[in-house]
């Protein structure tokens, strides 16, 4: 009876982490295009305004990226009234939670058929990349090793506090600019 | 706890007489004309006639076919074959060839099923949304397995890309597989085609996605393809053993089409995209050295497949830590038998078709390839490189 009672308010937790995460890591993704020279790298093959977006099927928490003209990513919310150029899209709230928790590797999930590509893989696999460098500076290596297929050996800590310190202070101002245009 | 989805509604249809079994499959689907796709190789060899007569004695005149899909079919190919099917009036579609021939007539079913002329607008993956039109293949080829697989790609000549199409929608009704319709492979082409096969089974076992139901058909696969390969290259009208090599290839494609494949395919894509090498001898040219690359992450699965690479004696007499070792050496000296055989190159450099100037273009490829994603190892550009320079000499 209880746990009947609770399912509806796990539920909720769960959408609300997962819609938090996807803010995090959008907003992470836009100040990690900034700071990483390896990143850039990745995503200076996508055309100029190239939309991407990640979000749940059928219509649940989303984030959407655009590439600016001077190669970084601007992340735009989990709205956009465009249809996206590439989407990765989780089948189900849950399958999100378990990519978003870090206990699903993203690579296995796709491998597990649970999530879809909509548009041009190979861009697909470069934004996969983005994300898997993305989770090796932001999370403790422990953590970041149930999120990536393999942790980077050449990624010492130095270079991995420094990039990390200089993508949180980024991701602290982006929330302050956001809660003061509201 | 593993999770897995496993699809393959496909009929197979195999062994002797079984292209006799047609005119029964098609008015079991109330197919009364079929458009037949395949090409001029086949028309040739005296193929499309074996199908031809059996449907004839089988009481079906089958008049309507096209004979001229080319080895990289284009979005003109598949709007022109679409045009033929609706003027002739056809309900349904029967491919006879390899990979390109049965992609072209997934592609042409889209258009005649689905409406309009242009087949861009339906590619990408989950775009169709309900069943095609009557939908039957005949493979010439062991190794594509393209007849039980969802896929197809087709070239956008004008921009210069591939188009790639998903959905299980694609897969046909029944496949027929004949031993008379790959006789007179050529041996190279067998023997390429039979390591495509191989890889399609080895990358189906030890990739990201594998699952117990893939695992079954890509063992299996192995065994078969182990066991008759180079009994083949020695003899190759033996009918039974050509059927034994056929089957192995469509349980390979039934295999990787449920569990993906890795940095073999994503190198081989490349390779075959800069230096125009048949698909099947790219796999054969990087299947080796990807284990060895993988060896860290595959051990236990590699060690398993000894079993079947070089059968239950061999197994036994070789210690459990060096198993994984021995399933390499056992595909190394496949590669060297097939060589002796009929010169199937065993290096990019005994190709003669590879610049090394090339490699650097290949490897960036490589790691923008779809299927690298379903590698065990995280590959860089770096990695790819290194497997690149080890394939080179």
């Amino acid at each position: 009876m209880i746990r009947e009672r609770l399912r509806p308010l796990a539920s909720q937790a769960k959408r609300a982490y997962v819609q938090l995460m996807l803010d995090v890591v959008g907003r992470s993704l836009e100040a990690i295009s900034e700071v990483d020279d390896q990143v850039r790298n990745e995503v200076t093959v996508l055309p100029d305004g190239f939309l991407f977006s990640m979000q749940v099927m059928p219509k649940g928490p989303a984030l959407f990226m655009r590439k600016q003209r001077d190669g970084s990513l601007q992340y735009l919310g989990g709205s956009v009234a465009q249809r996206p150029d590439l989407s990765i899209q989780f089948k189900h709230l849950h399958h999100a939670f378990l990519v978003l928790s870090f206990q699903e590797k993203t690579a296995q999930s796709f491998a597990n058929d649970r999530m879809l590509v909509d548009g041009d893989l190979g861009y697909a696999v470069r934004m996969t990349r983005v994300l898997n460098r993305l989770e090796t500076f932001i999370l403790p290596r422990l953590v970041a090793s149930r999120a990536v297929k393999e942790y980077p050996d050449n990624l010492g800590l130095p270079e991995k506090v420094f990039s990390a310190a200089r993508i949180y202070l980024k991701v602290a101002m982006n929330f302050v600019d956001t809660v003061r245009s509201s | 706890m593993s999770y897995y989805e496993f699809f393959c509604p496909v009929k197979v249809i195999a062994g002797q007489a079984a292209l006799e079994h047609l005119p029964y499959e098609f008015s079991s689907r109330a197919v009364e004309r079929p458009m037949v796709v395949t090409d001029k190789g086949v028309r040739n060899a005296g193929l499309l006639d074996k199908v031809l007569a059996a449907c004839e004695e089988g009481g079906m005149d089958i008049t309507v076919v096209y004979d001229d899909v080319p080895a990289d079919s284009s979005k003109q190919t598949v709007t022109a074959i679409a045009k033929e099917y609706r003027k002739q009036k056809c309900d349904g579609i029967l491919a006879i060839g390899g990979g390109s021939p049965i992609d072209t007539a997934k592609a042409v079913n889209i258009l005649v099923s689905e409406g309009g002329d242009d087949i861009a607008q339906y590619a990408g993956s989950g775009v169709l949304k309900r069943p095609l039109k009557p939908f039957f293949v005949i493979p010439t080829t062991a190794g594509t397995g393209s007849e039980v697989t969802n896929v197809a790609v087709i070239a956008d000549t004008e921009k210069e890309v591939k188009l790639p199409f998903a959905s299980s929608f694609m897969l046909p009704d029944a496949a027929v597989i004949d031993p008379r319709m790959t006789l007179t492979l050529p041996p190279q082409i067998t023997a390429a085609t039979g390591m495509d096969a191989m890889t399609h089974s080895v990358e189906a076992f030890t990739c990201l996605a594998k699952n117990p139901l893939s695992d079954a058909y890509a063992a299996a696969a192995i065994r078969k393809i182990s066991n008759n390969l180079l009994k083949v290259m020695e003899k190759p009208d033996d009918a039974e053993r050509r059927l034994e090599l056929a089957q192995a290839s469509t349980m390979a494609g039934i295999a990787f089409s449920n569990s993906m494949v890795g940095l073999v395919h994503a190198l081989g894509h490349s390779l075959g995209a800069v230096c125009h090498l048949p698909h099947g001898l790219c796999m054969s040219l990087f299947l080796p050295y990807v284990l060895e690359y993988n060896l860290g992450q595959i051990r236990e699965p590699l060690s398993e497949l000894l079993l079947h690479l070089a059968g239950p004696e061999i197994y036994a007499m070789t210690p459990k830590s060096q198993r994984a070792e021995e399933s390499i050496a056992t595909i190394r000296k496949l590669r060297d038998d097939l060589h002796r055989h009929c010169g199937l190159p065993r290096t990019l450099q005994e190709t003669g078709k590879v610049e090394k100037s090339q490699l650097d273009r290949i490897a960036q490829m490589t790691i923008d390839d779809g299927s690298i994603m379903f590698n065990p190892k995280e590959a860089s550009l770096e990695d790819a490189r290194a497997v690149l320079e080890k394939a080179w000499a």
